[in-house]
């Protein structure tokens, strides 16, 4: 049976959008509008991770990976009705390049450090140019939407780009080639979005997209809230996946019939733990003599029972992990990853070797200086499995003589802390921007802004990170897919052997939503189901 | 009277200039800025715009002197949170709170004064009843209240679960709008209502009990009144007196929007605007919030000491007194 | 009425002061294995009347929350043991968790003995010093008049509207990053007082006011009375009865202002069990259906606020509920 024409979905969603505009705002509710309203040249399906054509039909590589020339889907339309054309791409490019539009996506979109440049034969035809062989090559197009020039080539001429599209925009004003589109913005309470009738896209029986007539976005700030109104039938999807206390109430409920509840599977992100090693702001701490050996990182990860961690952090609802790539991105995962098995003699072993020992039998080991482990670990405030996570750490590494204390922060705070090496140690689960490595350069380089345990760094601050530098800068600009893997893998392995950050377990994410929603392919990526909006039904009569 | 009005009104700009502006140097002084918004790795070039666009990159002390020059003309500046101008942000907000705070109001009175008038000037279940409910709601901490009637609401589907409007409501005018913000009240109204009307009927059954024991209650008795005359038309007038401040405080305090109530029940006011405000760092929302409250708070201490001087003939010659005094100094 | 209050009262703070007997389990002991556990029933049958008795409790699934009782294996309750009334060793089919355990595995009932004693004895010293400040400043500008009573009442204005979230986040920018549980109860300390002290002080002020004007205080003045002297042998008593109604009004106020401060990073460590904090779990709300006994906390503090209020009650005050 073919799903049913009509209807409106409710969701909920957490905060405001600071924007419609995608390329200046990178918060969850634009991210989410953006899938709603507007369309990209090729889409990565949440699902599959597969690269999908969208606004682009087809399209020709050639043979060095740089250039890639794109045929547009003929007959695309804009809601307002005005046509979909190259020029249109060429100008959400040069909007993402355009210094005064401070864009969000200006660093993701460049490929060694370069911008890349797009060109137009014709209406119908886009040639992308990468500065440099990329390996992700046109999946990195899924993260730029298609923005409508005749609306806002205005904004970026007259520098005012940035809040083109705010809460005050009438809503006519924001078109896109998306399922829907914005029809009111009530601020503090919701945003509506009724149907596309110029959406492009139609079912593979031929039936017109979207089936729903209306999505609207409930503005729900507390998220014990959120789950009430699930609950009690007052929305259809929230905007999250369910912490690990929100299972079993689901779960009642899915029994009694009133929700369901849907696996989405290993979330592609880790809790991690690491310490600041940077050297500059370090070198005098007289426990860094240890810290930065890995031996020490070493001995902490065999300390952790990862099992009993899976059990008590995320309630038994996670798997074991031993890097930052887990099961549940399907395509680096690699399971031969070094290993430090649960031995808590073999920790104690490790840190004697580096002259750590009880020596004032105070329960903390110290070196022949009489420094002892002792850390303070940041992470923030206010989140369940944070609080259970350093718990089960403080525990277990008493149990091996490494006494931690913890100091739950402000977000603002936390980050501050961070970005200043102004702490020991930091609990946290930094999301990888991208499941493809070379996405995720900021993390792996020594340069980049997210090489969370020294960030920033001029020059390799140890040879390991320097043979990671360059292989990952090869793997970035090789096309060949099978030699990307063989590179990536030697890179955990040598990330695997120096530990500079310690993972334990990667949660297993559940989602709850009506009984009434049809169509739904549950993904491990945000936003868990709309992503797909265009393609989900109510069930007919309700 | 009237140099009474400008004295308070001149006081109560100085408050709200006071309140803000320490808002605005306590958000800027507390750690972390907006710029943690933007991501734990956001770009270098990123962050140094979003400073400079929030005037970070100054001292703080300039950066008080820009914004009192731009908040003399009634510009507060920008909400990083919201990417627009501060003023209608605080406006509209305000504005909500102020529905549900005189909502709130108008039920603590007339629920709280005249069940205070029964418990206080009766004895016996009803009496006793009363004031055991009055205990009650004063000895829930409102967060458990607001989660409560949540909770009841969830389960019962009596009234909505929250926000302020349904989803079907057309435009933010007329009848139908009017109605569907009524129907959205009772929640977060009966949360913030209950332990005020508590107050209300404690405060005003032990003040109809003095006043029954004073001489003219006894005098008015023993000249053949019935009970309830007594009550209603002598005591009730006498003992209004002590409410009078505690309602300047109620409405001061409800008008500030209360956080926990507006971020349970979704309500899309001042408390939670505050409160958002605060925990990104968006410090000209942090300010402007702050400006408002303080407006709010001030206002209440007027309508406060105006009931008292309405209530109190004495007090309004000694103001009179007192003005005229200052004056002819 | 007031002695229901005072007997309420006598009995929190007996267990508050016996937790450490009374508790079962020590309160930051973490049981892996039941997290979120409900409470374990104490029963008396088991093929026919017994000692009071419990059945072992094994989990079954801890995502669902599922725990099954092993109904075959009665184990007796141990009185008297360890220096503790009634316990259940864990290796014998232990532990005994008479308000079911929180999300780290921790007995909830233990916390709440123990939580007493933070929170109570926060509370009451909070309520002291601002009662002492309050009365100090109210009863120097009560005395004094003309300048420094006008000063010293636009400082209470001041302090009254300052926002206290806004003071607490500056305070907190400027501490090192953790805090022994001694320095953050001698900082909630201040800071309550300092949130407390302009009410107490505007009411001493007006009683000392018109207490000034008295024959007796007049009299002391021309008799050569020193101000300090006066105002503390015959000004401040006077305003005695007033101080003792607003101990019981900020007394609870205080307890729940911890919860309140620990939002923003001011409370104590997790290792210390307080009400407060206790209270912060309680939020979920969606688990009140199914488990009824998170709300433990909030309870206990419905419970000692409702006693402070039935004994103000008593002395024929009305109580009034403060914002914290």
């Amino acid at each position: 049976m073919s799903p049913a024409r009509g209807g409106q979905i409710v969701a909920s969603i957490r905060a405001e959008p600071r924007s419609f505009n995608r390329l200046v705002a990178r918060d969850q509710s634009t991210d989410l509008l953006t899938f709603l309203t507007q369309g990209r040249l090729v889409r990565i399906n949440r699902a599959s991770f597969d690269l999908e054509p969208w606004l682009a039909e087809r399209w020709e590589s050639s043979a060095d990976g740089r250039v890639h020339t794109l045929h547009l889907r003929p007959g695309v339309t804009w809601s307002d009705g005005m046509p979909f054309t190259s020029a249109d791409v060429l100008f959400s490019v040069q909007a993402v390049f355009d210094r005064r539009a401070q864009s969000v996506l200006a660093s993701s979109l460049a490929a060694g450090g370069q911008p890349i440049r797009a060109a137009a034969p014709d209406a119908q035809t886009v040639v992308i140019t990468f500065p440099v062989p990329s390996g992700p090559g046109l999946r990195l197009l899924d993260q730029l939407p298609i923005l409508p020039k005749h609306k806002l080539q205005g904004a970026l001429a007259a520098g005012t780009f940035a809040s083109a599209w705010n809460a005050a925009t009438p809503p006519a004003e924001i078109v896109g080639t998306g399922p829907f589109v914005v029809r009111e913005y009530q601020p503090g309470q919701r945003v509506v979005l009724d149907r596309n009738p110029r959406y492009w896209r139609r079912a593979p029986d031929g039936a017109a997209l979207p089936y729903l007539d209306r999505i609207v976005l409930e503005i729900v700030p507390e998220q014990n809230a959120e789950l009430l109104r699930l609950q009690s039938g007052g929305t259809d999807l929230s905007s999250s996946e369910l912490r690990p206390e929100d299972y079993a109430p689901v779960k009642q409920a899915e029994e009694q019939g009133r929700l369901r509840l849907v696996e989405l599977g290993v979330g592609p992100d880790a809790d991690a733990f690491w310490f600041c090693l940077k050297p500059e702001v370090k070198g005098k701490d007289p426990r860094f003599v240890f810290v930065q050996r890995p031996e020490f990182r070493a001995a902490i990860s065999h300390a952790v029972d990862r099992e009993a961690f899976a059990h008590t952090v995320f309630l038994g609802a996670a798997v074991p992990v031993w890097g930052p790539v887990t099961p549940g991105n399907t395509q680096w995962f690699w399971p031969d990853v070094p290993r430090y098995a649960y031995d808590e003699a073999r920790a104690r072993d490790l840190l004697a070797g580096l002259g750590l020992e009880d020596r004032d039998h105070n329960g903390v080991v110290e070196d022949a200086r009489g420094t002892e482990a002792r850390f303070t670990v940041i992470t923030q405030r206010g989140i369940g499995w944070y609080e259970r996570g350093t718990a089960v750490l403080r525990e277990s590494l008493a149990r091996v003589g490494i006494a931690i204390d913890v100091a739950p922060l402000e977000f603002g705070a936390m980050i501050q802390r961070m970005l200043a090496c102004d702490y020991d140690a930091m609990y946290y689960r930094p999301v990888f921007t991208d499941l493809d490595p070379a996405g995720n350069l900021d993390f792996w380089l020594t340069s980049g802004s997210a090489h969370v345990w020294n960030l920033e760094q001029r020059v390799p601050a140890t040879e390991w990170e320097r043979r990671i530098d360059t292989l990952m800068l090869e793997q970035a600009a090789t096309i060949d897919p099978e030699r990307r893997h063989e590179q990536f893998n030697l890179v955990q392995r040598i990330a695997g052997e120096n530990l500079p950050v310690l993972y334990f377990a990667a949660p297993r994410l559940y989602y709850g939503h009506s009984v009434r929603l049809r169509g739904v392919v549950p993904s491990v990526l945000r936003p868990p189901v709309l992503w797909n909006a265009d393609s989900l039904s109510v069930a007919p009569g309700e | 009277m009237s140099s009474f009005l400008a004295r308070r009104l001149l006081f109560a700009l100085a408050l709200v200039v006071v309140v803000s502006s320490s808002a605005l140097l306590l958000a800027r002084l507390a750690p972390g800025d907006v710029t943690a918004e933007l991501g734990p790795f956001a770009g270098a070039a990123e962050i140094a715009g979003t400073r400079a666009r929030f005037d970070l990159d100054r001292n703080p002390a300039s950066q008080w002197v820009v914004w009192m020059a731009r908040a003399a003309r009634f510009e507060f500046g920008d909400s990083f949170l919201y990417n627009r101008p501060v003023r209608g942000l605080v406006l509209r907000a305000a504005a909500n709170t102020a529905v549900l705070a005189l909502a709130a109001l108008a039920l603590a009175t007339l629920v709280g004064i005249p069940l205070g008038i029964v418990a206080g000037s009766r004895q016996g279940t009803g009496a006793a009843v009363i004031r055991a409910a009055s205990l009650v709601c004063l000895s829930v901490p409102p967060l458990l209240t607001s989660l409560l009637l949540v909770f009841v609401a969830a389960t019962t589907r009596w009234f909505p679960l929250g926000g302020m409007t349904s989803v079907a409501a057309v435009g933010p005018s007329g009848p139908a709008w009017l109605a569907d913000v009524a129907v959205h009240l009772p929640l977060p109204v009966l949360a913030l209502a209950l332990p005020i009307a508590a107050t209300f009927e404690r405060l005003q059954a032990q003040a109809i009990t003095d006043a029954l024991r004073q001489p003219f209650a006894l005098a008015a008795v023993a000249r053949g009144l019935s009970a309830r005359d007594v009550v209603l038309r002598h005591a009730w007038r006498v003992s209004l007196r002590p409410l009078c401040g505690v309602y300047g405080l109620a409405v001061g305090a409800l008008l500030s929007g209360s956080f926990v109530v507006e971020f349970v029940t979704a309500w899309p006011g001042l408390g939670r605007l505050t409160y958002e405000a605060l925990r990104a760092r968006d410090i000209y929302l942090v300010a402007g919030c702050a400006a408002m409250g303080g407006v709010f708070l001030a206002l209440g201490s007027l309508v406060g000491d105006l009931l008292l001087l309405a209530a109190d003939p004495r007090l309004r010659e000694a103001a009179r007194a007192r003005s005229g005094e200052r004056q002819t100094a | 009425m007031r002695r229901a209050g005072q007997g309420l009262l006598a009995l929190v703070v007996l267990g508050a002061a016996a937790a450490p007997w009374l508790a079962p389990n020590p309160p930051d002991r973490t049981f892996p294995a039941a997290l979120y556990a409900p409470p374990t029933p104490v029963r008396l049958r088991h093929a026919g009347l017994r000692a009071p008795f419990i059945y072992p409790q094994r989990v079954v699934s801890a995502l669902e929350r599922r725990f099954e009782e092993d109904a075959t294996r009665p184990v007796p309750l141990q009185w008297f043991r360890d220096g503790r009334l009634v316990t259940v060793p864990d290796a014998g089919g232990g532990p005994l968790l008479l308000l079911g355990a929180d999300s780290l595995g921790r007995d909830t009932f233990s916390r709440l003995l123990y939580g007493a004693r933070t929170s109570l004895v926060l509370a009451a010293a909070s309520t002291l010093l601002a009662l002492l400040v309050g009365a100090l400043i109210g009863g120097i500008a009560g005395y004094a008049g003309g300048v420094a009573d006008e000063t010293l009442s636009r400082l209470t204005d001041f302090v009254l509207v300052l926002p206290a979230m806004y003071v607490a986040l500056a305070l907190r920018a400027v501490m090192p990053l953790v805090l022994p549980p001694a320095t953050v109860f001698a900082l909630l300390t201040a800071i309550f007082a300092l949130l407390g002290w302009p009410v107490v002080a505007r009411g001493v002020r007006a009683i000392v006011a018109s207490e000034r004007e008295r024959e007796y205080v007049v009299a002391g003045r021309a008799l050569g009375a020193t101000p300090s002297r006066l105002l503390a042998r015959y000004l401040l008593p006077a305003a005695g009865g007033y101080l003792a109604v607003q101990a019981t009004l900020l007394l609870p106020a205080f307890i729940l202002a911890e919860a309140t401060l620990s939002y923003v990073g001011l409370g104590f460590p997790a290792t210390v069990p307080t009400w407060g904090t206790m209270l912060q779990e309680a939020a979920n709300v969606s688990l009140l259906g199914g488990a009824p006994w998170v709300l433990a906390p909030a309870a206990a503090i419905f419970v000692v606020v409702l006693a402070v209020n039935l004994v103000v009650q008593g002395t024929g005050r009305a109580p009034v509920q403060l914002e914290p």
